[in-house]
């Protein structure tokens, strides 16, 4: 009797420790967000070859009174991509201008001096807004016109785009 | 009587999940990179690189319910504001380790058990949403996602 007794009492135990099968365990991550200002771009000024002649190349460097300005605002201090859509030519009816050798430039503030040269194409280059948010791009060429370029005004798109990163 | 006795002890022991063998481990951060003022930004559970990711192992054949506790607002890590997160009904992916395994979308909002039938361990991703207001606070924003699996 008392050897059944024992036995059930062991049983019991047992058993119950068998009932209790379900663990519970628990792990974290981190949700994460930089909340930025949104950036916005202003063509600020044209790239001006102004008068050219058949067969004479003419370059207006980023520093020349006429090159093309970008303006940009966004976040204090961020990164910025900038990347390029650049003719081949600059247009005047069914005629063609060919440009090319493309230059830039990037500073924080809206002078070229001591500014950041870089090569303008559809390839990223990284740039960065002051602490006051700012960022101005110049873009200068080349046009070469041909020996029999037909005479007339001849334009063209050169479109900037910036992301964060 | 004892030989039946230790004999009945050795088959209930075997019969316990083994301890050791089930665990859940955070191994990716749910990033959501750069957020534009005003614009609602999402990230996939898919998104291999910015979607959060958890590791969970446990015992072939066996059941494993996971529960995620959620929050509702990243704080802003300067202090002085909250941005809203929010979680949708296909924002959690489970897939098994196996090549035979198929991924399983559910809702992270709800309590999911699954059942360990071609490997013993997976991964659950889980993806989401901010909304910054037009106005929102500009810096970096956090919080915490807490998965909770028991293991049966």
């Amino acid at each position: 009797m008392r050897t059944t007794t024992r036995v059930s009492a062991v049983l019991a135990a047992f058993l119950s420790l068998g009932a209790s099968a379900a663990m519970a365990q628990s792990a974290n991550i981190t949700a994460t967000a930089n909340v930025y200002q949104a950036m916005t771009i202003t063509g600020a000024r044209t790239l001006d070859f102004g008068n050219v002649f058949p067969g004479v190349a003419k370059a207006i460097g980023v520093a020349a009174a006429t090159s093309g300005r970008f303006d940009l605002t966004g976040q204090a201090s961020a990164n910025v991509d900038l990347t390029f859509t650049l003719p081949a030519n600059l247009t005047s009816g069914a005629n063609n201008l060919p440009i090319g050798s493309w230059t830039g430039c990037t500073n924080a503030t809206n002078t070229t001096t001591g500014c950041t040269a870089f090569t303008p194409s559809a390839a990223a280059t990284a740039s960065a807004f002051s602490a006051a948010g700012a960022l101005f791009v110049w873009v200068g060429g080349t046009v070469t016109p041909g020996a029999a370029q037909a005479a007339g005004t001849y334009t063209g798109t050169v479109t900037m785009t910036g992301v964060y990163f | 009587m004892r030989s039946c006795l230790f004999s009945l002890t050795l088959a209930l022991l075997t019969a316990s999940p083994l301890v050791g063998q089930s665990s859940v481990t955070g191994i990716r951060n749910l990033d959501f990179g750069v957020v534009i003022r005003g614009v609602q930004t999402s990230v996939s559970p898919n998104d291999p690189v910015r979607s959060g990711r958890f590791y969970v192992r446990h015992v072939l054949n066996r059941q494993v319910q996971v529960r995620f506790t959620l929050p509702t607002q990243l704080a802003r890590v300067a202090g002085g504001a909250n941005l809203p997160i929010s979680f949708g009904t296909t924002d959690a992916v489970a897939k098994g380790t196996a090549p035979t395994s198929n991924p399983l979308t559910f809702n992270p909002n709800n309590t999911q058990t699954f059942t360990l039938v071609s490997s013993a361990d997976f991964y659950i991703n889980l993806g989401g949403r901010v909304s910054p207001a037009a106005n929102q606070a500009t810096g970096a924003y956090s919080g915490t996602i807490v998965l909770t699996c028991t293991f049966f």
